[in-house]
């Protein structure tokens, strides 16, 4: 028994290998690196589906939202300016105020 | 986090570009244009979606409208000296000081029932809906005149007749 015990650890000690040397191994892993880092994005999004579609609902939403409320707001300023204008010329209270 | 980033920044130039679409698509370039020319004759036109012959017709109107106005305008103006020049040459006469402020009110009302005619047949040549919308924007302020147009006007620095 301890005999082919010594045998195999004699031969396990002399057992060497020599891979062939590859030059594209370094090459090969960052590849494969990279293509991981892709897919753990695509990954990462998949796995938090409803957290980001909700916060995408959301942004959106208010993102609209305030679009259109400073574009309003501009529009109702721009009115007032021009009604304001129009009376102006229209209004002979205007003149005589603007004529002193 | 990398990830993290990246989607926020993703959803952030998302929401940019639809905040910009919304507020292109609700903003109104004629509008904004007449403004910056001061062209009022401009806004009346797009804002209030005037064709060709409304266009024309409310033109003619004003036309019309401008000599009366003139003459309103000196006759206020000459209330307000004739007032003004009586408070600084005999400001202990309450009667007549009363009186002069009569007038140039009376004056004023006498106008605004003009200008009001004016608004109503300037409105009556838009549609409806269009009509409505300009009444609603000009009659109060010339009601209010005292309040809402004449204190823009210490801002003007020409007269526009």
């Amino acid at each position: 028994m301890n005999t082919s015990r010594d045998k195999l650890s004699e031969i396990l000690q002399d057992w060497r290998v020599k891979p062939p040397s590859d030059p594209g191994f370094r090459a090969a892993v960052w590849r494969r690196i990279g293509q991981q880092g892709e897919a753990t994005w695509s990954a990462y999004l998949r796995a938090h589906t409803a957290a980001w579609a909700v916060a995408a609902v959301l942004t959106f939403s208010v993102a609209g939202v305030a679009g259109r409320a400073l574009a309003q707001a501009r529009v109702e300023a721009d009115r007032e300016t021009m009604v304001v204008s129009y009376l102006v010329e229209l209004d002979p209270r205007a003149q005589a105020i603007l004529k002193q | 986090m990398k990830h993290l980033l990246r989607t926020l920044f993703g959803l952030g130039a998302a929401a940019a570009a639809i905040g910009f679409m919304c507020y292109h698509l609700n903003s109104a370039p004629e509008l904004h244009a007449a403004v910056r020319k001061g062209d009022a004759m401009a806004w009346l036109r797009t804002d209030f979606n005037l064709d060709e012959r409304q266009f024309a017709e409310i033109q003619r109107l004003h036309e019309n409208y401008a000599p009366s106005c003139e003459e309103h305008c000196r006759m206020i103006q000459e209330a307000i000296q004739a007032r003004d020049a009586l408070r600084k040459t005999n400001g202990d006469d309450l009667v007549a000081a009363a009186e002069a402020e009569r007038t140039l009110q009376q004056l004023r009302a006498t106008c605004e029932s003009a200008i009001t005619t004016h608004v109503y047949q300037v409105a009556a040549v838009m549609s409806p809906a269009d009509g409505k919308r300009y009444l609603a924007l000009v009659l109060p302020k010339i009601a209010d005149f005292d309040h809402q147009v004449a204190p823009d006007l210490k801002l003007e620095s020409r007269h526009q007749h």
